[in-house]
This record gives structure tokens, C-alpha cells and sequence, in this order.
């Protein structure tokens, strides 16, 4: 599966040392409780620590720079820009189809370009690269798609858009808000409907628990 | 030399004897006394009452969310259960539980005889359960963050009641912060110095000044949101011409200051118990003091990282807060690595192993470790926008913290100063059970927020399709959130039982004793 931002390298990385750092400190803390020895470092291994520290910083700073970057470059928006989607007939060449999504209180409404409307259903064909144009007009709410590994949030009044590259495997894949929006929140959900047939409701390609 | 100097810096001679106050005080001294000890005693006991509160909120929520679909709460009601969770908890719980501990430490440890501005920590404590009843009558459902246009536009018409709890709960902070810091500087007169200011003093003067700051937003949004409510002004309604961005600086200014607030209190505990109880200095004093101007600092730019997948925020400043954000790091580890470089400097007593206390503190440390490394991802723009932001992995790292950290600190200084009020030892083996109860309960709690976060399982849900990934961690959740609450029952009988019955406390409560085995403690100098 292709993730939206490209990821799945890096991050597997970051994650690596994420786990690293944590088992580094709890291994440390179980050896200062448990090991016979006693050790007292010197101000220098603290430096080191810290050296150590800001190299990772700037790692995350350039690995997340970079990818944040190349996405963009994608929707030609190199910056995020507010307020105004990019008019930009050869960048929008470059994607297989174009929707337009209203998130209301509470749902999604899809407009193709043909300027057919569907609530709660994005059809798209497998592998297709979408861009997504996303506006709100009531209260901030968010726009996650699990299986592409992406996630937006739009303030009223303001438009944004972001792109994916559909799933290769036909099925539903879900949709939904991530910013608590009101009372209707937890329905506000829409499917990612990849055309073939597979009808049970998947995150990531997978099955249900019930398998409903 | 520097032993002694680190001794003074902890604190180990004014007035640390038990007593029996907890037994002979009268309602009347507990609400308007102005001994530091009655200010912080009602400000403990009002918190764990909040925490009582807020944790029968989550059990009863939990117990919807166990099973996927709709079971027995409304959206509403559960929205509801959850905003008051969230409020009463970080509000009514955490910031003032540290707090008041640290009320009861800084005389003894600054070498003090009271609080300074003890009318403003009455007002504090009142103000705050003034808005705690607020709450309570207005049931507001928008969250703690109270996202505008959101939260005026929900359900019932009691909701402004909660924008006004916002404002109170911003004037109490503010007044607390002026207790901390003026007791602070008071402690630096009395005590000759910055140079010899107990890490304590150091940690109140900073978080003082952030609460003395960040707390202007927050009452800014409160009074906003209250005459918004009310038509008067359109600060934020984006319909009516306000600008839901102009929200979203001016709250997140406070908001994310807001989690350091618990944080440094809870850090300053830590480093008052540790030598105490290890009975050496810490492994360095400037260390730390570096680490808390720096956490101090790094604190308030940051706020923006909380809405980075908005367009909201973008370009050189975003990448600006993306750094800095990674870069809070260092103090935070700054902490931690004096913590573990003090434990492996010298065998630890036999005393300190057995002592309660000293178990939570350890336990605290794990928490931090393993709550604060995911701040490495979360702070970073592209696995922000994937799995990150406003699912559960959100809930895992801030209830790894929050309580995991702060919350089990806050309760190692409670044991830890248990026999100073009651003039009694608690029950060993119930605080045990409570101990392990809450880390097994805690872990995997936070274990299994991250596992249904990783799965993208969103916040703020009632209700929820039973996916694979999604199920066994929502079902393990609930589990643990029980085994909480079961450690906390315990708490209150062992703590209820104890004053009365518990064996008296001998004349020094924390003795350090040596395993007579292990090699001398005394440092080669």
C-alpha cells in the first residue's frame, strides 16, 4: 500500500528510534536499581547525551521537512497557502480524478467533476491517484483516511487540498473526522469505496473482528 | 562541602516533624486557616475528591466504549461524561493535587514559616471549586480544548456556564501562580541566594511565572466565549465575523504551557524526595536548574504543534515550532538523566527500596520515559498528519504524563508526606496493592491507547465500528481503567483507615538504613 505522504520508510525509521530511546531509558533505570556496580558519569557523558539529542532533533526535523515538502510539491502548493485552492491546469493532469468534499455537521458530501454528488461514498478505481479539495463552512473538522495514512483538518471558511493514492485492493475503506465537531461526531464517517467486490468494512485492507 | 550545601539546597533542617493535624483540625481551620499546611491539606483533600469524581466519569464511559456500537450512553450524555473528565481532571485534579503538595514542601524546604500571598491561595482554592460547581451545573459537552465555533454551538442552555468556569479556572491559576512565585522569591531571601535555592524554589519560580502568564489567554478565551454566547461580542464565530484562527493562537497559547504546569511541580517533587530518601545530593544541581529555565522557555512558542494538519499554520513559523517542539526534548531528558545518574551513583538504601514513596517515584520515572520518547514523532509535521494527530495515540501519550508521571508523583509526595499530618505510618501492604495495581492498570491502559492510536481509532468517539485493530485494545482499555479504580479504592480506605489506626510514626518517619551487605554510600572524595 502506497501511503499519501510516503511514509512508510521514514517513518518505520522514526519509530525505530522512538522504541530505541524508550527501552534505552527504561534499561538504564532497571541497571541503576539492580546492577551491582555503581557508576557515577562525568558532566562529559551528559554533553554526549545532549549531542546526541540535537542530531535527532535536526534528523526529525529534516526527515519530516523533506517528506512534508515532496507531498506539497505534489499539489504544487509549496507552501500551505489558505483560502484559495491552486488554479493549475497541469498539476491537475497529473491526478486520475478530482472531488470535491463538503464536511458538514455532520458528514461528507463528495462532488465529482462530472458535478455528480454523493454522500459518504468516494468512488474511486484501484491505484488512482485523487485529489481531495476539502471545505467547511460550520465548525473545524478534520478529514483521515486510515488506509492512505493521512490527515487534514480545515477551519470554517478556509479550503485545502491533499491527494492519495487509492488503495490497489477493492473494498471500503474508511473516511472519517478526527476533530471533535459536535454531537454527531462519531457518525461522521464516509467510505472510501475502491469499485470491485469486497463488502465488508476494512482500516487498513483488512477484516472485521465480527466478520460482518 | 558540596554534600552540605546540596542538603541545604534540599531542605533537610526546618520543621520536618509528624503530627497529628489531620486529627485535630477543626472544618474551620481546614477552609480558613492560614497555616501552609491546612492551605495545602484542603487543596489535596478537594483534589482527590475531583479525581474521585472525574475517575467514576471514565469508568462509566469506558464501560461504553468496552464493546463497539451504541450500548447505554447517548452522545450527549457521553460527551458530557468525557468534557467533565478531561476538565476536572487536568483543572480540578492534577494542577492543583502537585500544586498543593508543593504547598506543603516549600516552607520546609525553603526554610520558611508560611506561604507568602495566602489570601490569594485561599481565593485560588475557592475560585476553583466555584468553577468546579459550574461545571457541574452546566455540563458543558464541547471538550476541554472548547474548540470555537464548536462550543457555541452546542447542545442546552446552560453552556455558557461552562465559558465562565473557563474564566474562573484561569483566575484561580493566576492567583496560584502568584503564591508559587512570591514564596519562591521569599525562599531566595531567606535562604541567601539563587545559588542556594532548593531546586523546589527554582521549579516554583518558573512554573509561577508561566501561570502567571499563560493564564491570561486561557481568561481570554473564557470571557470571549462567554459574551460571544451571549451575542455581546463575535471574537470567534467565524458566521458573525469572527476568526476561529485568532481561537486557536490565543488558546493554544495557554494550552500548551497548560501541560507543563503539572509537569514542573511534579518534576520539583521529585527532586525533593530523591535525596531525601536516598540520603545524598543529586547527581548535579545546575543540571537541573538549567533543565527547568530551558523547559520554562521552550514552553510557550510551542502551542501551535497542536493544530499543525490546519492550514492554520504554515511555513518558516510552523517549521520554527516543529523545532523548538523537538527540541524541548533536551530538558525534559536533562531531568531524567540526573534522575538515573543519581540513582547509579551509589547503592541504593534498603530503606528507600522498601518505601513507598520511592516505588511510585521510580514508576513515575518509567512513565516519562516511555510517554515522552513518542514526543519524538508527535512533534513532527508528517507523522503528525498521519497517525498522530487527534487519535488515540494523543490520549496514550498525555495519559502517560499526565498521570503516569505527574499524577503518581504528585501521589509519592502524598505518601511520603502522610506521616508529617497524621502523625501515622500508612498500611505497607495496602499501599502496595495500590501501587501495583495502578502500574499494571497504567501500562497497559497506555500500551493499548498507543496500539488502538496506531490504528488511527479517533478521539472523542462514543461509538465505533468493530473493526479488528480497533476491538481487543478498546475492551483491554476498560479492563485497565477498572484495575485503576480498584488501586484507588484501596487508596482512600488505607488513607481513611491509616489516621486513626495506623502505627504511629517515629520521630523521623524516613530514616535511611543500609543494606549491611552492600558497600559504604559515603561518596570518595
Amino acid at each position: 500500500m502506497e501511503y499519501a505522504l510516503g511514509l512508510s520508510g521514514t517513518q518505520a525509521f522514526l519509530m525505530t528510534i522512538t522504541i530505541a530511546i524508550t527501552v534505552l531509558g527504561l534499561v538504564g533505570l532497571a541497571l541503576a536499581l539492580f546492577m551491582e556496580k555503581r557508576w557515577r558519569p562525568t558532566y562529559n557523558f551528559e554533553y554526549l547525551f545532549i549531542a546526541g539529542l540535537l542530531v535527532m532533533a535536526f534528523y526529525g526535523d529534516w526527515a519530516s521537512t523533506s517528506i512534508y515538502k515532496a507531498y506539497q510539491e505534489d499539489l504544487r502548493a509549496s507552501e500551505k497557502v489558505s483560502g484559495k485552492f491552486v488554479e493549475d491546469a497541469d498539476r491537475d493532469k497529473k491526478f486520475d480524478r478530482i472531488l470535491t468534499v463538503v464536511a458538514f455537521q455532520w458528514g461528507f458530501a463528495f462532488i465529482t467533476e462530472e458535478k455528480e454528488m454523493s454522500r459518504n461514498a468516494a468512488v474511486v478505481k484501484p491505484g488512482e491517484r485523487v485529489l481531495f479539495k476539502v471545505v467547511t463552512n460550520d465548525v473545524i473538522h478534520g478529514f483521515n483516511i486510515p488506509a492512505s495514512g493521512i490527515t487534514a483538518e480545515i477551519d470554517p471558511g478556509d479550503v485545502r487540498e491533499l491527494w492519495i493514492r487509492a488503495p490497489g485492493k477493492p473494498g471500503k475503506y474508511l473516511i472519517q473526522c478526527v476533530n471533535y465537531c459536535g454531537i454527531g461526531h462519531a457518525q461522521m464517517k464516509a467510505w472510501l469505496v475502491v469499485e470491485g467486490d469486497a463488502p465488508t468494512a476494512q482500516l487498513n485492507g483488512g477484516e472485521t473482528a465480527n466478520g460482518a | 562541602m558540596a554534600h552540605e550545601l546540596d542538603f541545604q539546597r534540599t531542605g533537610a533542617k526546618p520543621h520536618w516533624k509528624p503530627e497529628d493535624i489531620i486529627g485535630t483540625i477543626s472544618l474551620k481551620t481546614l477552609f480558613f486557616s492560614d497555616d501552609y499546611r491546612h492551605i495545602a491539606l484542603k487543596g489535596i483533600l478537594s483534589a482527590f475528591v475531583m479525581l474521585a469524581l472525574g475517575g467514576a466519569f471514565a469508568l462509566v464511559f469506558r464501560t461504553e466504549l468496552a464493546v463497539p456500537g451504541a450500548q447505554f450512553l447517548g452522545a450527549r450524555v457521553y460527551m458530557t461524561l468525557m468534557t467533565m473528565h478531561g476538565m476536572l481532571m487536568v483543572f480540578g485534579f492534577l494542577i492543583p493535587l502537585t500544586i498543593s503538595v508543593c504547598y506543603y514542601m516549600m516552607p520546609k524546604v525553603l526554610g520558611l514559616e508560611r506561604l507568602a500571598a495566602t489570601r490569594a491561595a485561599h481565593w485560588s482554592y475557592w475560585i476553583l471549586i466555584g468553577a468546579v460547581v459550574l461545571l457541574v451545573i452546566g455540563r458543558p459537552d464541547f471538550t476541554w480544548t472548547a474548540y470555537a465555533p464548536m462550543s457555541l454551538r452546542v447542545g442546552g442552555g446552560l453552556v455558557w456556564m461552562g465559558h465562565l468556569a473557563i474564566l474562573l479556572v484561569a483566575i484561580s491559576e493566576f492567583l496560584a501562580g502568584i503564591v508559587l512565585t512570591l514564596t519562591a522569591l521569599a525562599g531566595v531571601k531567606a535562604g541567601g541566594g539563587w545559588k542556594t535555592l532548593p531546586m523546589m524554589g527554582w521549579a516554583s519560580a518558573i512554573v509561577g511565572l508561566l501561570l502567571i502568564i499563560a493564564t491570561i489567554p486561557l481568561g481570554f478565551i473564557g470571557l470571549g466565549l462567554f459574551t460571544d454566547w451571549m451575542e455581546m461580542t463575535a471574537w470567534f464565530d467565524p458566521a458573525r465575523g469572527g476568526s476561529v484562527k485568532f481561537f486557536l493562537y490565543v488558546f493554544w497559547t495557554y494550552g500548551h504551557p497548560a501541560v507543563y504546569l503539572p509537569f514542573i511541580p511534579a518534576i520539583a517533587i521529585l527532586y525533593t524526595l530523591m535525596p531525601r530518601l536516598l540520603g545524598r545530593p543529586m547527581w548535579s544541581y545546575w543540571s537541573g536548574v538549567v533543565a527547568f529555565v530551558l523547559l520554562g522557555l521552550f514552553a510557550m512558542p510551542i502551542g501551535p504543534h497542536h493544530f499543525q494538519p490546519l492550514y492554520t499554520i504554515s511555513g518558516w513559523y510552523e517549521r520554527m515550532v516543529q523545532i523548538f517542539t523537538l527540541l524541548v526534548f533536551i530538558p525534559s531528558v536533562l531531568h531524567v538523566f540526573n534522575w538515573i545518574a543519581t540513582l547509579w551513583s551509589d547503592p541504593i538504601p534498603a530503606s528507600a527500596r522498601a518505601s513507598i514513596p520511592f516505588k511510585f517515584m521510580i514508576a513515575s520515572i518509567a512513565f516519562v520515559i516511555y510517554g515522552g520518547a513518542t514526543a519524538y514523532v508527535n512533534g513532527q509535521i508528517a507523522t503528525d498528519s498521519d497517525f498522530i494527530h487527534n487519535t488515540y495515540w494523543i490520549p496514550a501519550h498525555f495519559h502517560a504524563m499526565f498521570f503516569g508521571f505527574a499524577g503518581q508523583m504528585a501521589f509519592a509526595g502524598f505518601y511520603y508526606l502522610y506521616p508529617y499530618f497524621t502523625g501515622r505510618m500508612y498500611n505497607q501492604r495496602m499501599a502496595s496493592s495500590h501501587f501495583w495495581l495502578w502500574q499494571i492498570g497504567l501500562f497497559t491502559k497506555i500500551t493499548m491507547m498507543f496500539v488502538a492510536g496506531y490504528a488511527y481509532f479517533p478521539r472523542w468517539v462514543y461509538d465505533y465500528l468493530p473493526l479488528k485493530e480497533w476491538v481487543m485494545p478498546q475492551m483491554m482499555i476498560t479492563a485497565s481503567g477498572f484495575l485503576i479504580g480498584l488501586g484507588f479504592l484501596i487508596f482512600v480506605i488505607n488513607v481513611a483507615w491509616s489516621a486513626r489506626r495506623g502505627e504511629p510514626a517515629p520521630e523521623e518517619p524516613w530514616p535511611v538504613e543500609h543494606d549491611e551487605a552492600a558497600p559504604s554510600a559515603v561518596p570518595a572524595e
